[in-house]
C-alpha cells in the first residue's frame, strides 16, 4: 500500500497518497458531460501508438457507450484488481479475441472499382466489435439514456497489472507513476493483461510481448511536435477539449482541485481497489418527460447506475456540481466551473510544474 | 520344540539372505543410482540431431517425475504433465538432449491472446561445483537454461531466481516432432562454453540437470509448470544400466512374497497341530 511519507517530494499534500518510491502522479480528469461519442480520441491514439504491428485490435483509448459492454466487451465481468480490503490479488481472465472484435474486411474493391451497387459493408460475419453497441444505451422512450465513457489506462497507484507479473516487467515509473511494461523485460505471460480490472493491457502476438497505454509520456517529457511539452494526445486532440491533465499532488492544479479539493471527480469502479488516476466527472442529463414532452422531477440516468460505475462518492459530487451551477446562474464566481469551462490550455494542462526539481 | 527351534533358525536363514541379496545384487548387475541419467557416447557415423533418428534407440532413456513448481501465480498446482524421458548422447564437441513427453494436446501457436504453447526446458548449474536452488537457481548460484517452445523457437537463458530469466545469444540447435500424442524434442549445443555465464559441458564430472514441461492448451506458462527435482548427467562414467531404485524394489517385492508364503504355511502348520 502507499502512504504520504514512501514517496513524493516534501511537500506532497497530506491528502495524497503517492504510490511507494514514487515523486509526483501524473493524473487526467475528463469531463463526461462534455463527450461526443466522435473517437478522435481513439483515432489520435491510434495514429500513434497502434498502427499494424500486431496491434490492430487494440485501443490503448477508446470510448463505449454507457450503459453498453465497453471494449472489450463486458470487460466487467472478467475479474482482476484486488479484494475489497486491496490486500489480495482476484484472479481475472484473458478475454477472447472476438471479444475485442477483429479487423474486418469490407467490400471497398466491389463498390469503388467494379462498379458494384451493394452497399459498403464487412465481408464476412461481422458479430461484435468495438463500440459495437454505440447509442444503444438503455431506457424506454422517451426516457431512454445513454453517456459516452472514454478509458485510457488509468496508471493506478496500487496496480494489479504490476503485481501480477512474476518477472517485474511492469512498473510505475518514478518521476510521474506512468505505469509502463518494460519491453525487454516482458515475455507475454499476460499476467498482466488478466490482471487488470480495466483490461488496459494488450497481448500484441507479432512481437510476444504485452503493450499499454504509455500516457504519450515522449510528449509530456517535449519530445512531441515542436520540441514542446505537450499533454497525452487523446487529450489535445479532443475537439470538446473534455479532459484535464496535469498531477494529483500538485496542490495549484486542476486535478488536485477537482479530485482532493471540491471532489467533484470520481473514480471508475473504485470497488477494485487499484486507485486510479484517471477521473470522471459524472454525466448529468435532461430529467425524464412525460409522454406529453413535460420535464419530471425525476433523473433520467438512475443514480444506481451510477453508483454501480463510479462508486457512492458520485452523489457527493452529483451534489456539489448542481450547487456549483446554481452558483453561476446565480451570478456568482464558482472555482468549479470556471475550471470546468476554461478554454485556456495552460489551465487544462499543468505538466511542468515540477521541471525544476 | 524342536519344530519351532527349526522354523526359528529358516526364518533368521531367509532374513540373511533378504539382506545378503539387498547389498549385493546392485553391484551384480550393474545399476544405476535413481537420480543419474546415463548418457550415451555417440559414434561417429551416428546422426542425433533428430528426434525420428533410429540412433537415439541406442541411448538408454531416464524417466523424470515431475511435480507442478512452487510459485504465487494462479492455477499453479493444476500442471498436467506428468513424466519426462531424458535421453542424452555426446559426442566429441556436442552434447544433445532428447526429451520425450506425453501431451494429448499439440499447442503450437501463441497468435491469440489465449493461445500458449507447449515448451520444455533443461536446466544446468552454470558452476558446477555447487547446486543452484532448484527454482531458476539463486542470485549467486545461477543457472543455464536451455528453452524450447512449440512454436519452433529456442532460447537459451541465465538466471539467479524466479522471474529474473534473461536471453543470451543462442548457440542452440532445435528439432522436435509430434506423434501419438507424444513430444519428442531434441536440444543440443557445443560442449565448450563459448563465453561467460554459459554452463561447459565437463568431459569427466557429473553434470546437475533438471526439466521443466509446459502444457500451453492448459495455460501454462512462466512460473506454471510441471518441474523435476535435480538429477545428473553421468558424464563421469559409474553405473549404468537399469535405475538402482529398480532393484530395491524387485528385492522388496521378492521379500514381501516369501514372506507371505512362510506366514501362510507358519498358519497352516499351526491349524494342523491342533
Amino acid at each position: 500500500m502507499s502512504s504520504q511519507s514512501d514517496g513524493g517530494g516534501s511537500d506532497t499534500p497530506e491528502d495524497v497518497d503517492l504510490a511507494e518510491g514514487i515523486d509526483h502522479q501524473v493524473a487526467m480528469v475528463m469531463d463526461l458531460n462534455k463527450c461526443i461519442g466522435c473517437q478522435t480520441c481513439t483515432i489520435a491514439c491510434k495514429t500513434n501508438w497502434t498502427e499494424g504491428g500486431g496491434r490492430d485490435y487494440m485501443y490503448w483509448n477508446n470510448v463505449e457507450t454507457r450503459p453498453g459492454s465497453g471494449y472489450p466487451k463486458d470487460w466487467e465481468e472478467m475479474g482482476g484488481g484486488w479484494t475489497d480490503d486491496g490486500s489480495e490479488r482476484q484472479p481475472g481472465q484473458l478475454p477472447d479475441k472476438e471479444e475485442y472484435g477483429r479487423a474486418w474486411e469490407f467490400n471497398h474493391e466491389e463498390i469503388f472499382y467494379e462498379g458494384s451497387d451493394e452497399p459498403l459493408r464487412p465481408m464476412d460475419g461481422a458479430e461484435w466489435g468495438p463500440n459495437w453497441d454505440e447509442d444503444q444505451g438503455a431506457g424506454e422512450y422517451p426516457n431512454s439514456y445513454y453517456f459516452y465513457l472514454p478509458r485510457i489506462c488509468n496508471h493506478c497507484t496500487h496496480p494489479s497489472c504490476v503485481e501480477a507479473c512474476p518477472r517485474s516487467a511492469l512498473y510505475k515509473r518514478e518521476e510521474d507513476g506512468i505505469v509502463l511494461v518494460d519491453q525487454d523485460r516482458c515475455r507475454g505471460y499476460r499476467y498482466c493483461v488478466e490482471g487488470c480490472p480495466y483490461k488496459k493491457v494488450y497481448y500484441n502476438s507479432v512481437t510476444k510481448n504485452s503493450e499499454k497505454c504509455i500516457f504519450c509520456y515522449p510528449r509530456i517529457e517535449g519530445e512531441g511536435p515542436e520540441g514542446e511539452v505537450r499533454a497525452p494526445s487523446c487529450a489535445e486532440d479532443c475537439p470538446p477539449q473534455l479532459r484535464l491533465v496535469g498531477f494529483l499532488d500538485d496542490e495549484d492544479g486542476p486535478i488536485y482541485k477537482l479530485v482532493k479539493e471540491h471532489e467533484v471527480a470520481v473514480r471508475l469502479h473504485p470497488e477494485y481497489r487499484t486507485e486510479p488516476n484517471v477521473y470522471y466527472i459524472p454525466p448529468f442529463a435532461p430529467p425524464q418527460h412525460s409522454e406529453r414532452g413535460e420535464s419530471l422531477d425525476s433523473e433520467r440516468i438512475p443514480r444506481n447506475y451510477l453508483e454501480e460505475l463510479f462508486g457512492p462518492e458520485v452523489n457527493e459530487a452529483l451534489n456539489t456540481i448542481e450547487r456549483e451551477r446554481d452558483k453561476v446562474e446565480r451570478g456568482e464566481e464558482s472555482e468549479v466551473m470556471d475550471l470546468l469551462t476554461t478554454e485556456n490550455p495552460a489551465k487544462q494542462y499543468r505538466l511542468e510544474v515540477f521541471d525544476e526539481e | 520344540m524342536t519344530m519351532k527351534h527349526k522354523e526359528l533358525t529358516l526364518a533368521a536363514a531367509l532374513a540373511v539372505a533378504l539382506v545378503a541379496t539387498t547389498v549385493a545384487v546392485p553391484g551384480l548387475v550393474d545399476a544405476r543410482p535413481a537420480y543419474a541419467v546415463p548418457v550415451h557416447e555417440g559414434g561417429e557415423d551416428a546422426s542425433f540431431a533428430s528426434p525420428g533418428s533410429e540412433d537415439w534407440d541406442a541411448a538408454p532413456a531416464a524417466t523424470l517425475h515431475l511435480a507442478s513448481a512452487e510459485s504465487g501465480l494462479p492455477n499453479a498446482s493444476s500442471t498436467s504433465v506428468e513424466q519426462v524421458d531424458l535421453q542424452a548422447v555426446t559426442t566429441d564437441d556436442r552434447l544433445y538432449l532428447k526429451l520425450s513427453w506425453a501431451d494429448a494436446t499439440r499447442d503450437t501457436s501463441t497468435a491469440d491472446v489465449r493461445q500458449f504453447a507447449d515448451a520444455v526446458a533443461v536446466q544446468f548449474p552454470v558452476n558446477e561445483s555447487a547446486r543452484p536452488p532448484i527454482a531458476m537457481g539463486g542470485a549467486s548460484n545461477r543457472v543455464n537454461v536451455w528453452f524450447w517452445r512449440a512454436d519452433g523457437t529456442d532460447q537459451e537463458l541465465l538466471a539467479g531466481g524466479p522471474g529474473t530469466t534473461t536471453p543470451l545469444d543462442s548457440t542452440l540447435g532445435n528439432a522436435s516432432r509430434y506423434e501419438n500424442g507424444t513430444w519428442e524434442v531434441v536440444l543440443s549445443r557445443d560442449r565448450s562454453a563459448g563465453g561467460a555465464n554459459r554452463t561447459e559441458i565437463p568431459e569427466a564430472q557429473d553434470l546437475d540437470v533438471a526439466v521443466a514441461v509446459w502444457n500451453g492448451s492448459n495455460g501454462e506458462r512462466s512460473g506454471v509448470k510441471a518441474a523435476s527435482s535435480w538429477h545428473y548427467l553421468a558424464l563421469g562414467g559409474g553405473p549404468q544400466g537399469p535405475p538402482y531404485e529398480l532393484l530395491l524394489w524387485a528385492v522388496a517385492g521378492a521379500a514381501i512374497v516369501v514372506t507371505t508364503l512362510v506366514t501362510v504355511e507358519g498358519v497352516r502348520r499351526t491349524r494342523g497341530e491342533t
